[in-house]
């Protein structure tokens, strides 16, 4: 089975390095780029095809907008959403519309969130 | 506890308490515990490990647990509080260094950032980004004017020696890092301390400074 693509972008800069802690060393994940902040995340969606997007939720838990156009172009992509300073972690995918799911934001919990997308992946 | 340095990271994100935890282990000479509260049960674990330096990751946590600090404190003097993940902001700066905090790294702070600003408060250092130094030192030159007299000091009841380890009790210092710096035994840092507490009718170091604080004596 081919690793699972994972393109991280999360805001701030600690945040980034603690997601990118978290899903090191791990031989079915492949991370394929690093973005600072959000304002090249299309383009960057469109060259790397993640099939996991990794963002910060802003303080209202919403995703950052162009989130929300990229899933409706890129229907087969799944995001999970981090808040830097609270214990919220979300769950995205679009399927005639957007939906969201709260998932346990541990290393574990992001874990299992990426490698349930290599399962619909393979199915 | 082990030999090396202890760290505690206070954050409500496990996810950032597992993988900083992670981070910081990496190196040999750290060892690490992490939670989500200050509970009378974790203090106990905190003084009973040994625990120096005591990472908190939001200003909103910390009020929530400023209470407990102080206990902690009561019982860990020596204990160092570092900031991280804050914001570039002036006033929540000063208020954080007003309050003992040795540390105040901002969010875009790397997590190498985070380890090097862990040794530098154990070796005697405090850090904070270049820019809120400069600020810091523009708000002390402004505050020396409006500092209390000696008159004050004196009315305080304390020496001059006393006044002496005033900023240094605040810094959280230990009696013998207290003694090292200023070339004297630790036993005549204690005595000092003892007639402070007598003088000012405080339980402990941390009342002291309390005290002190609210008159002006130290920022």
């Amino acid at each position: 089975m081919r690793p699972i693509r994972v393109l991280v972008a999360n805001r701030p800069r600690l945040m980034r390095e603690v997601v990118l802690e978290a899903i090191s060393d791990q031989a079915d994940i492949e991370m394929v780029g690093e973005l600072q902040d959000e304002s090249n995340l299309a383009e960057e969606v469109k060259r790397t095809q993640p099939d996991v997007l990794i963002v910060a939720l802003d303080q209202q838990d919403r995703l950052p907008g162009a989130c929300y156009a990229i899933l409706e172009e890129e229907p087969r992509l799944r995001i999970i959403g981090i808040a830097p300073d609270r214990e919220s972690t979300l769950f995205y995918w679009a399927s005639l519309c957007i939906h969201a799911n709260p998932i346990e934001t541990s290393i574990e919990g992001v874990l299992n969130t990426i490698r349930s997308r290599a399962h619909q992946l393979a199915g | 506890m082990d030999a090396g340095t202890g760290v505690y990271i206070l954050s409500e994100n496990r996810l950032v308490r597992e993988a900083l935890s992670r981070i910081l282990k990496k190196r040999p000479d750290f060892w690490v515990l992490h939670g989500s509260d200050l509970s009378a049960e974790v203090r106990d674990e905190i003084v009973r490990t040994g625990v120096h330096v005591l990472l908190l990751d939001s200003m909103r946590l910390y009020f929530a647990v400023e209470e407990a600090l102080k206990l902690l404190r009561a019982e860990a003097p020596a204990i160092r509080i570092v900031l991280i993940g804050m914001d570039d902001d002036e006033q929540a700066f000063l208020q954080i260094v007003r309050r003992g905090a040795i540390g105040y790294l901002l969010k875009e702070a790397t997590a190498a950032e985070v380890v090097a600003g862990v040794r530098a408060v154990m070796n005697g250092e405090a850090v904070c980004p270049p820019r809120l130094c400069r600020v810091l030192f523009e708000h002390l030159a402004q505050e020396a004017c409006q500092l209390p007299s000696g008159r004050t000091r004196t009315q305080l009841g304390l020496t001059r020696r006393e006044q002496q380890l005033l900023p240094l009790i605040a810094r959280g210092l230990t009696n013998k890092e207290i003694a090292t710096r200023l070339n004297v035994s630790e036993q005549t840092i204690k005595n000092h301390l003892h007639r402070m507490l007598h003088k000012l009718g405080a339980d402990n170091r941390l009342g002291v400074v309390d005290l002190c604080r609210d008159q002006g004596l130290i920022l």
